[in-house]
């Protein structure tokens, strides 16, 4: 796929995933946390592709999770690119085959989505105590994005060995 | 299963390439909080706002099919007759039954502003379909198929027959968001009906929001219906907020809390009522009057001072 394609393509199913996610998500939410459904796509991509697609997803993404949200446009994007930059690191050093390697990368990719995003509405002046925000959102968060990663290792490999094209 | 190739990608063009994604989205950031984004925002509502429309009533069909089924099921046990009903008769039930279901909903709503006259609710309210809860699990807003052109405006409160939902606080040409209560960053004044102790009731994150600033000593009790007390002139006054659930009193406190448990059902929101004839007032602390400790100390710097997170943040 080349460059322009790729993006061309991406724009309406991230925009498709976002209108999902805001519709359909708060009908699978459990422990009051709705399903990251573009974070997890981004993540899996990029433990994949590689940071260079997952970077541009992850933008793409994140600006539509702005639309459909009462955050800062830009502030999905920003925390979204840590979480792919986290993300390749499991796509470069490890194998993706590993089990367990998909599941690590969603746990620590949705804690820096989860920090990024949080500093983003601290800087604008959203403020939300972070304890309760820990305990009630993050941690729920991260145990359903890693549960989704773990659902989804299977489908990951059988994604053909890709070229990098980015 | 197979190992990943070796990448031929460097750290320095990834570190490039994060450098100038980061800078455009904060470049975004910064035109939307000084409202050069607007144009763009409405543009992408257009087009989005019927999408989000067309899969809200997806959704909702395969929810009213799913329980539709099961409902079936049941009564295909009890009564034979069920049987013969065939599949166009059944999708042509469904329809019925769920443009019943609206058409209930929208009677609770008008009744709800009938027999409150004095929420200034008659003739100024116009209803709106909720199409979609925000994308993050951190916020918590609604989208909503309603914008300037159909006269919703930044500060108007949003309710429904079950109480209060919250206030619009941001708006395109076809949708707006509205902040619920249930966000850790949202205030409203409130008032327990029995004891008409004041407080104010405050969101939290995946909890129950909750209302502080009850003076201690202050006698109140657990389901005791708190209410919308008008104070600071951002919503009506009278609206139902919730239930008290559990009271948090701790002698070293100044002030007492209360757990609120919404009457709202916000996972279940599908129609609200946008109360239009309702002025808000802007920038207006919003307890006048701090609460006054027992002791007879005045209560000074623990009263909320104002609600900036209420104040709207205008895209107009």
């Amino acid at each position: 796929m080349s460059r322009s394609l790729f993006v061309y393509v991406m724009i309406p199913f991230l925009g498709f995933l976002a209108v999902i996610q805001t519709v359909v998500g708060p009908r699978l939410s459990i422990l009051n946390v709705r399903p990251d459904l573009i974070l997890v796509f981004v993540i899996a991509w990029t433990l994949v592709y590689g940071p260079r697609q997952g970077l541009v997803l992850a933008f793409i993404g994140g600006l539509w999770m702005d639309i459909f949200s009462g955050g800062p446009m830009g502030g999905s994007s920003l925390a979204l690119m840590i979480a792919a930059v986290i993300a390749g690191v499991g796509h470069q050093a490890l194998f993706r085959s590993n089990l367990i390697v998909p599941t690590l990368v969603g746990v620590a990719g949705t804690l820096g989505y989860a920090a990024a995003y949080l500093a983003v509405l601290a800087a604008i002046g959203h403020d939300l105590p972070w304890q309760n925000t820990v305990e009630r959102l993050v941690l729920p968060e991260v145990l359903y994005n890693g549960a989704l990663m773990l659902i989804l290792t299977p489908l990951l490999n059988r994604i053909p060995e890709p070229r990098e094209v980015g | 299963m197979r190992d990943s190739e070796r990448r031929v990608w460097s750290f320095a063009d990834i570190g490039v390439r994060l450098v100038i994604l980061s800078l455009a989205a904060m470049l975004i950031m910064a035109l939307q909080l000084t409202g050069r984004l607007e144009v763009v925002q409405n543009a992408v509502a257009i087009i989005t706002s019927p999408a989000q429309l067309s899969v809200t009533g997806l959704t909702d069909s395969v929810s009213s099919a799913v329980n539709s089924v099961r409902e079936f099921r049941n009564l295909q046990q009890r009564n034979a007759e069920l049987e013969r009903i065939n599949g166009s008769l059944l999708v042509e039930n469904l329809r019925l039954r769920e443009v019943e279901r609206e058409n209930q909903r929208l009677r609770e709503l008008l009744a709800f502003a009938e027999v409150r006259p004095g929420l200034e609710l008659r003739g100024g309210q116009i209803i709106a379909r909720v199409i979609g809860q925000d994308s993050n699990n951190y916020l918590n807003f609604i989208m909503l198929d309603l914008g300037r052109r159909h006269g919703i405006r930044v500060g108007m409160p949003v309710v429904t027959d079950q109480g209060l939902v919250g206030r619009v606080s941001e708006v395109t040409e076809t949708t707006s968001k509205v902040l619920l209560i249930t966000d850790p960053t949202s205030t409203v004044n409130a008032i327990l009906q029995s004891s008409r102790l004041t407080g104010a009731v405050g969101g939290r994150p995946g909890e129950d929001p909750i209302m502080d600033f009850i003076p201690q000593g202050a006698q109140f009790s657990v389901g005791e219906i708190v209410l919308t007390s008008g104070l600071g002139g951002n919503f009506p006054k009278g609206i139902p907020i919730g239930q008290v659930v559990e009271i948090r009193q701790r002698d070293f406190e100044i002030f007492q809390q209360a757990v609120i448990r919404p009457t709202v059902d916000f996972d279940r929101l599908e129609l609200v009522m946008v109360v239009t004839s309702f002025d808000p007032l802007e920038f207006v602390p919003e307890l006048d009057n701090p609460p006054v400790p027992p002791s007879g100390e005045p209560a000074s710097e623990t009263a909320p001072a104002g609600d900036q997170s209420e104040a709207p943040t205008e895209t107009q």
